[in-house]
């Protein structure tokens, strides 16, 4: 088994970095939120959900693919693969906006505690998923295949597969974007003002409400970006990847500390790393029971996650 | 009080108005009016199955209502299970007490048929099944003795036969198999792995694994099976998850034959993954499509239905023209549809002799080949 493991050691590698990159940008949807609410959105998973159709119905309606096409090449697939990535980013991000606006902005305004946003979150999570589950007649609804799964290289014995690197390299430039907002510009720093302390923020004139829906465009445009690498890595969506992918994603957030963008990213590698190693050793029937089990021990010894700090501290 | 008074009187109302539906076709003065059923899944991720199993049917009846013009008048009552085991024990119930029904065509799945059998049972109302493949339905030997006696038979052979052919058409052709096995850890699934086991030959496995339906990444599945070096790979589950697979596994670069039964034969699979990926993916199933018959009957049930036929269409066919039948013969009780359509010995769509054994399988019966060409499934005759 140790042998096999070590001859699959970086196919595997590869295949769980993107599957954690994608975990990364979706558990920034979350953490971002928390950081300056101290709420947890858990309708992010199903903006994710709506993206991932987006980059279905760019890529399947607008430029008409269908799985007998011919593979798009050259400038061609990058516009192709370009329009999907921002048409994704621009509806998760339109999207979380508006939930934003529609579920939080008046319980925020009254006062109303934890609970009353909470529960207001999980209805909308439940109307966006029922809708989607309504108009897909509950069937999974596959992306036509737009860009040939080609190997581009080997790194020991493993194929490089293009979709990955994809993934992988424009994760990070988002990543790098993100950091640069939020620690640099003037609208990051009031990001950070209004997490560390909203009341006193306020009295220096930073427009509360401005900064929060800032904050979920953010959350969002990168959740949407999740949804199109999911889609250009498994080529299918349904109503409720929401759900599962949300899960996985929390907990990313969790283990490596909410709140936190460093969190999210050590916490998103781990996650895909350690689903997929403990796929292949012990039968993909305990990945749950694996990570879940990891999670508890970690959160048993720091509670707050493996880099619980708050979101003002992340300085890259 | 006046809350109430309103709904017993729209309840009058509605009674009033499905008793006026009911009398409808009978102004036609003789014509004998009788209520058979459909149960599959109708909504839901399975739809597509129990909506052509359903026209099929209904195309059936649709010649049988227009040679008996004037005698009988068949109507179907629908039962929407989602081919969900939950689902189907909260629609049985009310088909069961609905004495008007005198024949039950389904249940479509396994899953739900065993779910529905105790309420069937219980009034006797006579089940044909055009696509239960479960072994236990019919088998004696299961605990319990047969699950579906005395009500349930199908026109369908069972996953018993399927193993093995399955097994024997993915090996087809290849000198040296190595086959590497993956069920989706539902009865179904599981079962039918259970009866390939015994007859893979020492030497040609190259690995099980079992993976929830709920997966949506493969590569550690993948892994193991580039590691065991397997050149065939059989998929046993449904068509969902299969494309997604097949398609993970593909693209790693596997290149070896892929495989999968009856849960994977349907209209959407092509549609889930690049024709170029499941190009010569082989299938199973214990139905022959319409066209394969007859491009006369093929083009007549299109005309009529007004779409082509489905997956499970000639077996659905068979199943309402056993009952059919029974009516033409004066049939009107759920006990003599029972003991008619014990008695029946007749002809399938396809030629072969129809009648049932003792426990309600169906007495010979063939599994079928099937592969994917161009982006669409192809029959390839008989599995010998």
């Amino acid at each position: 088994m140790i042998g096999n493991f070590l001859d699959q050691f970086w196919s595997l590698t590869f295949g769980g970095l993107s599957l954690g990159f994608i975990y990364i940008l979706i558990a920034l949807g979350y953490t971002m939120v928390y950081g300056v609410l101290r709420m947890i959105n858990f309708a992010n998973s199903e903006v994710f959900m709506i993206a991932t159709f987006a980059t279905v119905i760019i890529i399947r309606d607008v430029y008409n693919f269908t799985q007998t096409s011919e593979y798009a090449t050259g400038f061609k697939l990058w516009l192709i693969l370009g329009t999907a990535l921002l048409a994704s980013m621009a509806v998760a991000g339109i999207l979380s906006v508006l939930i934003e606006l529609i579920a939080y902005r008046r319980l925020r305004r009254m006062n109303s505690g934890v609970l009353a946003p909470l529960i207001s979150a999980i209805g909308v999570s439940m109307v966006l998923a029922e809708t989607m589950r309504i108009l897909t007649d509950s069937r999974p609804v596959a992306s036509p295949r737009a860009m040939e799964k080609k190997f581009i290289g080997k790194f020991f014995d493993a194929d490089i597969r293009l979709d990955n690197t994809i993934i992988i390299v424009a994760a990070i430039i988002l990543l790098t974007l993100l950091l640069a907002f939020v620690n640099r510009t003037r609208l990051g720093k009031a990001i950070r003002a209004v997490s560390m302390n909203p009341n006193a923020s306020k009295l220096m004139g930073i427009n509360i409400d401005g900064v929060v829906s800032i904050t979920f465009l953010v959350g969002g445009l990168m959740t949407g970006a999740a949804g199109f690498f999911y889609v250009l890595k498994y080529e299918n969506s349904s109503f409720s990847i929401g759900f599962e992918l949300g899960i996985a994603a929390f907990t990313a957030a969790i283990l490596g500390g909410i709140g936190n963008i460093k969190g999210a990213f050590y916490g998103g590698l781990s996650l895909g790393l350690l689903e997929t190693y403990a796929s292949f050793f012990l039968g993909t029937q305990w990945k749950a029971v694996t990570v879940f089990t990891i999670l508890v021990v970690v959160l048993y010894t720091k509670p707050n996650g493996l880099f619980g700090e708050a979101l003002t501290q992340t300085r890259a | 009080m006046k809350k109430l008074r309103l709904t017993s009187v729209a309840a009058a109302a509605a009674l009033a108005a499905a008793s006026l539906v009911a009398y409808a076709p009978a102004s036609n003065a003789a014509a004998k009016t009788i209520t058979l059923a459909f149960q599959g899944p109708l909504t839901g991720e399975e739809a597509q199955v129990g909506q052509d199993e359903l026209a099929g049917m209904q195309y059936a009846i649709k010649l049988f209502n227009a040679k008996n013009k004037g005698k009988y008048v068949v109507k179907v009552v629908q039962a929407d299970d989602q081919g969900d085991p939950a689902q189907a024990a909260k629609v049985a119930p009310g088909i069961a007490s609905n004495n008007k029904i005198i024949g039950l065509v389904g249940a479509a799945y396994s899953g739900a048929t065993i779910a529905s059998l105790p309420f069937y049972k219980q009034r006797l109302l006579p089940m044909i099944s055009p696509s239960a493949t479960r072994v236990s339905i019919t088998d004696p030997a299961s605990p319990g003795g047969a699950l579906g006696l005395p009500v349930f038979h199908r026109v369908v052979v069972t996953d018993r036969v399927q193993g093995p052919s399955l097994f024997k058409l993915a090996t087809k052709g290849v000198a040296s198999p190595k086959v590497f096995v993956v069920d989706d850890q539902s009865a179904y699934g599981v079962g039918l792995v259970d009866y390939m086991k015994p007859g893979i030959p020492a030497g040609q496995s190259a690995g099980f694994d079992s993976v929830s339906d709920k997966t949506t990444d493969w590569s550690a599945t993948v892994s193991k099976i580039k590691t065991a070096g397997a050149n065939v790979v059989i998929y046993t589950g449904y068509f969902p998850q299969a494309a997604v697979f097949f398609k993970q596994l593909r693209d790693s670069g596997y290149t070896g034959i892929l495989a999968g039964g009856d849960g994977v034969l349907s209209p959407s699979f092509v549609t889930l993954a690049p024709a170029s990926v499941l190009e010569g993916v082989r299938l199973t199933a214990g139905t022959v499509p319409l066209a394969d018959i007859s491009t006369k009957l093929e083009a007549d049930f299109k005309k009529k239905m007004g779409k082509a036929s489905g997956v499970y269409a000639a077996e659905s066919i068979d199943a309402a023209n056993i009952f059919l039948s029974c009516i033409a013969k004066g049939v009107s009780t759920r006990a003599a549809m029972l003991s008619c359509v014990k008695a029946f010995k007749g002809k399938s769509l396809t030629g072969a002799a129809l009648a049932f054994d003792a426990n309600g399988d169906v007495a010979g019966g063939a599994m079928n080949g099937f592969e994917v060409r161009g982006g669409a499934i192809k029959f390839t005759g008989p599995v010998k």
